[in-house]
C-alpha cells in the first residue's frame, strides 16, 4: 500500500479517486468514474450531514424573514410565514416603535451600527495584541535559555485548568478600580495579553522550527527582536493566523464578560446587544423574528472571515497536526 | 409583576454570587459596596430638599412600558428646567443581575424599578433609600393609590422604599375559536368553578377542550393522554415558590395562603394539607393529559403555546396582555376560575421605583419617584394601554384606552372589584425560599416525591427565619 507522498499530490483530484491499493494494479490506469453502491452510500452520507449541519442555519434565516406576530401560529411552516424585512429593519433602527410591535417587537430600540462598531474594536484589537504577545511569550518558552524557564511554564499551563468563571471576580474588581467600567478599554484589557491556550499552542509550533537557520542569524548579528520578526513570525505564518482566527471568533462571541462590565449601549457588542430581542416581561414571549435577524448580521463577518480564511485554517491545523 | 421564570434562577444565582463575593472582598472598595453589611433598624433616609437638576439614570425591564415613560420624562424634565432623566430599559432576563452588579460595582442607576419579591433585600442591605422623609417634606399625597399598594412598599422599619406605580392581578386567557368549536360561549367561561374532588366545572370545560391526536376530546372515551395535540390548559415550568401565574389562582381560591402573616410573614405554609390538595389537583390536570406533564414545559414560553394552538388556554398577568393579544389568534380574556372558598382569587402584585442609596443626585431622583408616582405621570402611562396604574382615576382611563384597542379587560379588574386579591408574600430571604421550593415542587410535579414532602421542605424553608 503507498500512501501519496506529499501533502501537494494529495490536491490532485485524479489521485483522490484513485484506489489506494495499487500493488495489485500495476501502474495506475486512468479510473472510470462507474457507479457503485459504496459511492452512492457515501454522497447520500454527506448530503444527510450536511442538511443537518445546514438546516439550523437556513431555519435562522426562515424566521429572519416572518413576521413574528404571525410566526407562532405556524410553527411548522418551512417557507418565511408572511415574508417580510420587517425583523431586518428593527434590528437596524429603520422601523418605527408602532411598526416593531405590529410584528411582535418591542417598543425598545437598538443601535446595531454603535454595537457593531464596538464589537469590531474589541475583537481586531484583542486579536492583535493576544495574538502578538502570546507569539512572543512562545518565543520566550520555546527558543530563549533562561533560569526557570520550564518551571515558569508548567506554572502557566497550570492556568489552563482554570475556569475563567473564577477569575472573572478578581478582574471584574481591578477593572472597576481602574475606573473602567462600560469602557470598550474594561472589556478588552482582560484578553488583550494572552491566554494560555495561546502560547501553549504556538510554543508546540515554535519549538519544531529549524535551529540552523535561527543560529545562523545569530551569528549574523540579529537581535532575538529581529529573530523573532524576521524569521520565527514569518515561518510560522500558519498556526499565528489560525490562532488569530480563532481568537477573533472567541472574541467575537463572548458574552459574559460585557455582560459583567459594559451596561451602557455605548460599549456593548453585539452578543449583549442582542439582549433586547429576548423577552422583556416576565413570561413575554421573546422576539424571535429579530433575534434571528440579528444574529443572522452578527454572524456575516464570522462567516465572511471563513469564506475568506476557511481553507487557510484548515490547512494549519491539518499541517501542525502532522508536526 | 411577577417574581420569577425559567431564568430566575439564574438571574438570583449569578446576582447573589457577584453580590457575595464583592462584599466578601469587598472590604476596599469605598463607596457603594462599602456599606452592603448591614441591619435593619439602620435604614439611610432620602435627604429631602435640595436642588433639583441634573441628570438622573432611570432603569426599567419592560419595553412595551418604555415609550410611556419616555413621555413622563419629557414631562418631568418641562416641569423642573435643568433636571433630564435618561432612561435605560434591560428585558428581565438580563435586569435583575444588572440592577445588583450595578449596586455592588457602584454604577448602579439613580431610580429604578423595582420588584416586591426583590426590594426586602434590597432594604436589609441599605442598597435602597427610605422615602418617607422626603415624601412628608415634599407633601406627596400617598392616599391616592389602589387600596393596599402603598402597604406593600412599607417595609419592616416602616419606611416606604418606593411609590406605586401600577398593579397586577392574573386572569385566564382563551382561545376563541377553539372555545366556539367546542361548543362554548364567551358567556360559560366566565363563573368556572374548581374544586378537589371532581375538579368542577373548571376541568370539565379543559376536558373538553384538551384533543388529542386522533381529534378525541378529553372528556370522551378513547383520549389518548400520551399523544395530545391541544391542551385544555397550560401550564408553566414550577420555577419559585410563588406560582404567580401557575397555581396560585387555586390555592388562593382554596383559602391558603403563603405566610402566617403578609406582609413580612416569618412562618410560611407549605405544609398546609390545603396546600398539598390544590397541589394534587393541580398536578392531576397533567395526569389527566389536560395540561403538559412538567417535563414538556421547561423551556416552554407559554404565549408561543397558545398562539400555536398547543394550549387552548393559560393564566397569565395583566402585564403580558398586548404582547399576548398580538400573537395572531383570536384570544380573550376571563377571569380565574372560583375555588372551594366560594371566591375566585388572583394574586395583586405591582411594582414601584425605588432609589438607590448610593446616588449622587438624590433630591432630583427623590423627585423622579414621585412623579412616576404621580397622576400626571399615570395618566400618560394608562393611555398606553400596557398595564394598570396604581391610581384608580389613571386605572380607569386604562381601561379606557384598552377598550378602544377591543381589548376587555374585566377579567382583570374583576379581583380588584370583587375585593378577590391576595397579596404576593412578601418575606425576608425570598432568593433562598425559591431555591428551596421550586426543586421540591418540580419532583413533586415530575412524581419524584409525594405530597408529605412539601411538610419537610416548610420545615427548611421555616428554619431561614430563625
Amino acid at each position: 500500500m503507498t500512501i501519496p507522498p506529499t501533502t501537494d499530490t494529495v490536491r490532485d483530484p485524479d489521485l483522490l479517486d484513485r484506489p489506494l491499493d495499487t500493488d495489485a494494479a500495476g501502474p495506475v490506469a486512468p479510473e472510470k468514474k462507474s457507479f457503485s453502491l459504496g459511492r452512492l452510500l457515501a454522497w447520500v452520507v454527506t448530503g444527510l450531514i450536511m442538511l443537518v449541519t445546514l438546516f439550523p442555519f437556513y431555519w435562522m434565516v426562515r424566521t429572519a424573514f416572518s413576521n413574528g406576530s404571525t410566526l407562532a401560529a405556524n410553527p411548522g411552516s418551512l417557507l418565511p410565514v408572511n415574508f417580510t424585512w420587517g425583523a431586518f429593519q428593527r434590528v437596524l433602527g429603520l422601523s418605527s416603535i408602532e411598526d416593531a410591535r405590529a410584528q411582535g417587537g418591542s417598543g425598545a430600540s437598538i443601535d446595531f451600527w454603535l454595537a457593531l462598531r464596538n464589537s469590531v474594536i474589541i475583537s481586531l484589537v484583542i486579536t492583535v495584541g493576544q495574538t502578538l504577545f502570546s507569539a512572543m511569550a512562545a518565543y520566550a518558552f520555546s527558543r530563549l535559555v533562561w533560569p526557570g524557564r520550564d518551571l515558569v511554564f508548567g506554572l502557566f499551563l497550570a492556568a489552563l485548568m482554570v475556569p475563567p468563571i473564577f477569575t472573572s471576580l478578581p478582574n471584574f474588581l481591578l477593572i472597576k478600580n481602574l475606573g473602567l467600567i462600560n469602557t470598550l478599554p474594561g472589556i478588552i484589557l482582560p484578553f488583550l495579553f494572552m491566554t494560555p491556550f495561546a502560547v501553549f499552542f504556538l510554543r508546540q509550533f515554535f519549538l519544531g522550527l529549524s535551529r540552523e537557520v535561527e543560529e545562523a542569524a545569530k551569528i549574523d548579528g540579529a537581535s532575538n527582536v529581529r529573530i523573532f520578526f524576521k524569521l520565527i513570525v514569518p515561518m510560522s505564518s500558519a498556526p499565528i493566523t489560525t490562532l488569530a482566527i480563532l481568537t477573533f471568533i472567541a472574541s467575537w462571541n463572548e458574552y459574559l464578560w460585557p455582560l459583567l462590565v459594559a451596561r451602557d449601549a455605548s460599549a456593548q457588542p453585539l452578543t449583549l446587544a442582542l439582549g433586547i430581542f429576548r423577552s422583556q416581561t416576565p413570561g413575554g414571549s421573546p422576539d424571535w423574528a429579530g433575534l434571528m435577524a440579528m444574529t443572522l448580521l452578527a454572524a456575516l463577518p464570522i462567516i465572511l472571515l471563513f469564506v475568506a480564511f476557511g481553507r487557510r485554517v484548515v490547512n494549519s491545523i491539518q499541517f501542525s497536526g502532522i508536526k | 409583576m411577577k417574581r420569577s421564570r425559567r431564568s430566575f434562577a439564574a438571574i438570583v444565582a449569578g446576582g447573589a454570587a457577584v453580590a457575595l463575593a464583592l462584599t466578601a472582598c469587598g472590604g476596599g472598595s469605598s463607596d457603594t459596596a462599602g456599606s452592603t453589611v448591614a441591619s435593619v433598624g439602620g435604614a439611610q433616609t432620602a435627604a429631602a430638599g435640595g436642588d433639583v437638576n441634573g441628570t438622573i439614570e432611570y432603569w426599567l425591564w419592560d419595553s412595551l412600558q418604555l415609550p410611556a415613560y419616555q413621555e413622563c420624562a419629557d414631562a418631568f424634565a418641562k416641569k423642573y428646567p435643568g433636571a433630564k432623566v435618561n432612561i435605560t430599559q434591560y428585558g428581565w432576563d438580563d435586569y435583575w443581575a444588572k440592577v445588583n452588579n450595578g449596586f455592588t460595582s457602584g454604577t448602579g442607576p439613580d431610580v429604578f424599578t423595582d420588584h416586591l419579591s426583590k426590594y426586602p433585600e434590597f432594604v436589609n442591605k441599605q442598597y435602597i433609600l427610605n422615602l418617607t422623609d422626603a415624601l412628608k417634606a415634599d407633601g406627596a399625597d400617598k392616599d391616592i393609590y389602589q387600596k393596599g399598594l402603598l402597604s406593600l412598599w412599607t417595609a419592616q422599619d416602616g419606611g416606604i422604599y418606593g411609590l406605586p406605580k401600577d398593579f397586577d392581578t392574573i386572569a385566564m386567557f382563551y382561545n376563541e375559536d377553539m372555545l366556539k368549536a367546542a361548543g362554548y360561549t364567551d358567556a360559560d367561561v366566565q363563573n368556572l368553578t374548581w374544586n378537589a374532588t371532581d375538579g368542577g366545572t373548571f376541568e370539565k370545560f379543559i376536558a373538553h377542550m384538551t384533543i388529542d391526536n386522533n381529534g378525541v376530546r378529553g372528556d370522551e372515551p378513547g383520549f389518548d393522554k400520551a399523544n395530545v395535540k391541544t391542551y385544555g390548559f397550560g401550564q408553566e415550568n414550577l420555577t419559585d415558590g410563588v406560582g404567580q401565574t401557575q397555581w396560585s389562582p387555586f390555592t388562593g381560591s382554596n383559602g391558603w395562603d403563603y405566610t402566617n402573616v403578609n406582609p413580612w410573614g416569618t412562618q410560611f405554609n407549605y405544609g398546609d394539607d390545603k396546600f398539598a390538595e390544590t397541589m394534587a389537583f393541580y398536578k392531576s390536570l397533567s395526569d389527566k393529559g389536560y395540561s403538559p406533564t412538567i417535563d414538556k414545559t421547561v423551556g416552554v414560553d407559554t404565549g408561543t403555546q397558545l398562539a400555536a394552538g398547543t394550549f387552548a388556554t393559560v393564566f397569565e398577568g395583566s402585564w403580558n396582555t398586548s404582547s399576548y393579544l398580538s400573537k395572531g389568534v383570536n384570544l380573550k380574556i376571563a377571569p380565574t376560575p372560583v375555588g372551594p372558598s366560594g371566591k375566585r382569587a388572583s394574586m395583586f402584585n405591582g411594582l414601584a421605583d425605588s432609589v438607590n442609596a448610593a446616588s449622587k443626585n438624590q433630591p432630583t431622583a427623590v423627585k423622579w419617584v414621585e412623579f412616576t408616582g404621580s397622576q400626571e405621570c399615570q395618566d400618560l402611562v394608562a393611555a398606553q394601554a400596557v398595564v394598570f396604574p396604581a391610581i384608580p382615576e389613571s386605572t380607569t382611563k386604562a381601561e379606557d384606552a384598552f377598550k378602544a384597542k377591543g381589548i376587555d379587560m374585566s377579567g382583570f379588574t374583576v379581583q380588584v372589584k370583587d375585593g378577590t386579591t391576595f397579596l404576593t408574600p412578601i418575606t425576608d430571604h425570598a432568593a433562598d425560599v425559591t431555591a428551596l421550593m421550586a426543586p421540591a415542587l418540580q419532583a413533586y410535579m415530575g412524581g419524584q416525591a409525594d405530597a408529605s414532602s412539601f411538610k419537610d421542605v416548610n420545615d427548611q424553608v421555616n428554619a431561614l427565619f430563625k
